[in-house]
């Protein structure tokens, strides 16, 4: 599900990521070859995951809040089927993204709709997340060229700072991103910056909790600059990784009618 | 007959300046109000130019080509080869003042806060400066510069509401020629404002960027072009259609039927002012002859006892109004042509710019003198105008001898 947003590095990326470090020492060329490489291991390594998750998102508003529950299965870095469990009013709704395309299904209407590019850039599900979000994993490797501006230590693990600056022509508005990861591959913060750098919405992990084994950031909570008092939270509440997921749940059908 | 005329027309004259308060106070009324029928014609004439070559000018023209189903389906699948041969030789030709090629697509503008729809609009810009005044709009950067300019030109709105910014960048994202989804950044290199009806909507980039990233190269989706001869505007399109049957030519008529409407009912505004202004005047002719009607009494009395038909009574009555209005109505077409012919070099509305602007009309009218029109009007109103005399004029024949003549006013 949150694949693109979610990034979770394996240990050998990481441990690879380090040894770039100290083999190209402190260069501007190669501080973003190592940059690069260490985001570039973490996709790589993610995408032969297949993952089912569940997840809580809660929707916070001056006025309401909001939560909803979710299963979600990813396969490889393409591919991803969102269904909501709870509560009974968004029961049934869900999200299939295979390769670029996404779909939309609502039961109450019983049909499925294709995502028009337009609404990329909409809320998804009311949240703070918009189906872009979740939808461009790659661009941050593909479209920003990448500088490790820091390490910190931070209780016991080292934690990356990865400036990503969009190339020239890149079809991205962000004045540029800052990447937070930990050096056991955890994303701690995901910001984006507009065009005068000035800080737009930032995604932070707030727990971290071992789950199906290994370290994984259970919630992550998103925000907006402009309304403090507006945040989207994901809370994961149970996780499995590297399971096989049969075929046919990555289709239409299984969008439309769940066999499970 | 005319002998009778050369009696009454002398004894009506005297008549007239028996009471020169009187009179001049009717002729100040008549000749006030079809001064303000003639001004405002005029001015009402003028308000429906300049909104019509409004409407034209922005991106109309005088008239378009699209493909059949452009209307329909306005998307990258309508469209055809830049033109060329004939079509080419055609609107190079001396009945075409100008045209602008161009790629129209619905598209949607991305920046870091909001994402908007928008029709993306692939220009020349020297073919886009012939037709349209969109160029001349510019507040902020500049205008593309070629065919080829990588940058976007958006409306002052669109840019506030997208809070970004000349320099900046934005992402346009439009349906590519083979159905996926084309993206690009484009810097804002030059933002333009005054058109409310557009500049929410449109956004200009060059014609080869759009083509370019749409993988629509070598095709357009829409020629405007501006006739030399407005007289001439169906034979244009005719001339069009036989050249490029398979395609869709529309004259402004069609595009703007908005445009074509406001210029017909001008027109009724007209009447319907020339009415209004018709009944006050009507009240003030009436009662002033009414009053001299009575006052004279005694004298009709008088005129009739000693031999005077009734009907030269009504006729001299008559004879009266018509010298009264005829020199109202004179002093009236003097005074709007002289206010028209000295404002002929352009009324500057811009003290009410944006309700102006609102109207879709620039900041300066043109009034112009059209003397068919002047004329026309200044007959109706003479003619209403006298007939309404009948009245006061048919009470004075009515007067018996004797009662009349024992009448003391």
């Amino acid at each position: 599900m949150l694949g693109n947003t979610l990034i979770t590095l394996d240990r050998r990326a990481v441990l690879g990521g380090m040894v770039g470090v100290a083999l190209l020492a402190s260069s501007g060329i190669a501080q973003a070859a190592d940059a690069k490489s260490l985001l570039r291991a973490a996709y790589d390594n993610w995408r032969s995951d297949a993952s089912q998750t569940t997840v809580k998102m809660t929707i916070h508003r001056p006025s309401w809040e909001r939560k909803m529950t979710m299963i979600s299965y990813t396969r490889g870095e393409d591919d991803a089927l969102v269904r909501f469990i709870a509560p009974a009013k968004d029961a049934g709704n869900a999200t299939l993204k295979l390769g670029k395309n996404t779909w939309l299904f609502n039961p109450k209407l019983n049909q499925v709709v294709k995502l028009p590019a337009s609404l990329m850039a909409q809320p998804w599900m009311g949240s703070d997340f918009s189906y872009s979000d979740l939808a461009r994993s790659e661009d941050i490797l593909k479209h920003y060229n990448l500088t490790v501006t820091g390490t910190k230590s931070s209780g016991g693990h080292k934690v990356h700072v990865i400036q990503a600056v969009p190339k020239r022509g890149a079809p991205v508005v962000w004045g540029k991103q800052v990447v937070k990861v930990r050096d056991d591959g955890i994303m701690m913060e995901l910001a984006f910056y507009d065009q005068d750098m000035a800080l737009v919405r930032t995604m932070s992990t707030d727990r971290i909790r071992k789950v199906a084994g290994r370290d994984f950031p259970v919630v992550m909570t998103m925000k907006t600059t402009a309304a403090p008092n507006e945040w989207t939270r994901m809370e994961t509440i149970d996780a499995k990784f590297d399971v096989d997921l049969p075929n046919y749940l990555f289709t239409k059908s299984n969008l439309t009618n769940p066999r499970d | 007959m005319m002998e009778t005329f050369r009696i009454l027309a002398p004894l009506a004259w005297r008549n007239l300046w028996r009471n020169p308060r009187r009179t001049v106070i009717t002729l100040i009324v008549v000749s006030v109000g079809l001064y303000s029928i003639l001004f405002f014609a005029a001015l009402i004439e003028a308000w429906a130019d300049a909104s019509r070559d409004r409407a034209l000018n922005v991106m109309t023209g005088s008239g378009q080509i699209h493909t059949q189903g452009y209307a329909d389906d306005p998307t990258i699948g309508q469209v055809f080869p830049q033109a060329g041969g004939e079509l080419l030789a055609y609107l190079e030709g001396p009945e075409i003042s100008g045209w602008a090629p161009r790629v129209r697509v619905p598209a949607v503008v991305q920046s870091e806060y909001r994402t908007m729809p928008l029709t993306l609009i692939g220009v020349n810009p020297t073919g886009e400066k012939a037709i349209s005044i969109v160029p001349d709009g510019i507040v902020e950067g500049a205008y593309l510069s070629g065919p080829d300019d990588p940058t976007i030109f958006l409306g002052q709105s669109m840019v506030d509401r997208l809070k970004t910014r000349l320099g900046k960048r934005v992402i346009i994202l439009a349906q590519n020629s083979d159905g996926t989804l084309a993206e690009q950044s484009f810097e804002v290199g030059g933002i333009y404002d005054g058109f409310s009806e557009i500049e929410d909507m449109l956004g200009f980039a060059g014609l080869e960027t759009v083509q370019t990233l749409l993988g629509a190269e070598g095709q357009l989706s829409e020629i405007a072009y501006r006739v030399t001869d407005e007289a001439r505007l169906d034979q244009v399109g005719h001339d069009l259609g036989q050249i490029i049957p398979e395609l869709d030519v529309q004259s402004w008529k069609d595009l703007s039927p908005m445009a074509a409407m406001a210029e017909e009912s001008m027109g009724v505004a007209v009447f319907i002012w020339l009415w209004v202004m018709f009944i006050l005047m009507a009240f003030g002719i009436i009662n002033t002859q009414l009053m001299a009607v009575f006052e004279r009494v005694h004298e009709f009395g008088l005129l009739q006892a000693l031999g005077m038909r009734p009907r030269m009574i009504l006729l001299i009555v008559t004879l009266e109004s018509s010298i009264l209005v005829g020199i109202g109505t004179l002093m009236g077409i003097a005074g709007a042509v002289a206010t028209i012919q000295a404002m002929s070099g352009g009324l500057d509305i811009s003290f009410l710019a944006e309700g102006a602007a609102m109207a879709g009309v620039g900041q300066v009218l043109y009034l112009k003198l059209d003397w068919g029109q002047l004329i026309e009007l200044s007959i109706i109103v003479w003619l209403l105008s006298v007939a309404v005399t009948y009245w006061p004029a048919r009470k004075a024949s009515k007067f018996s001898p004797v009662e009349a003549m024992a009448h003391v006013s």
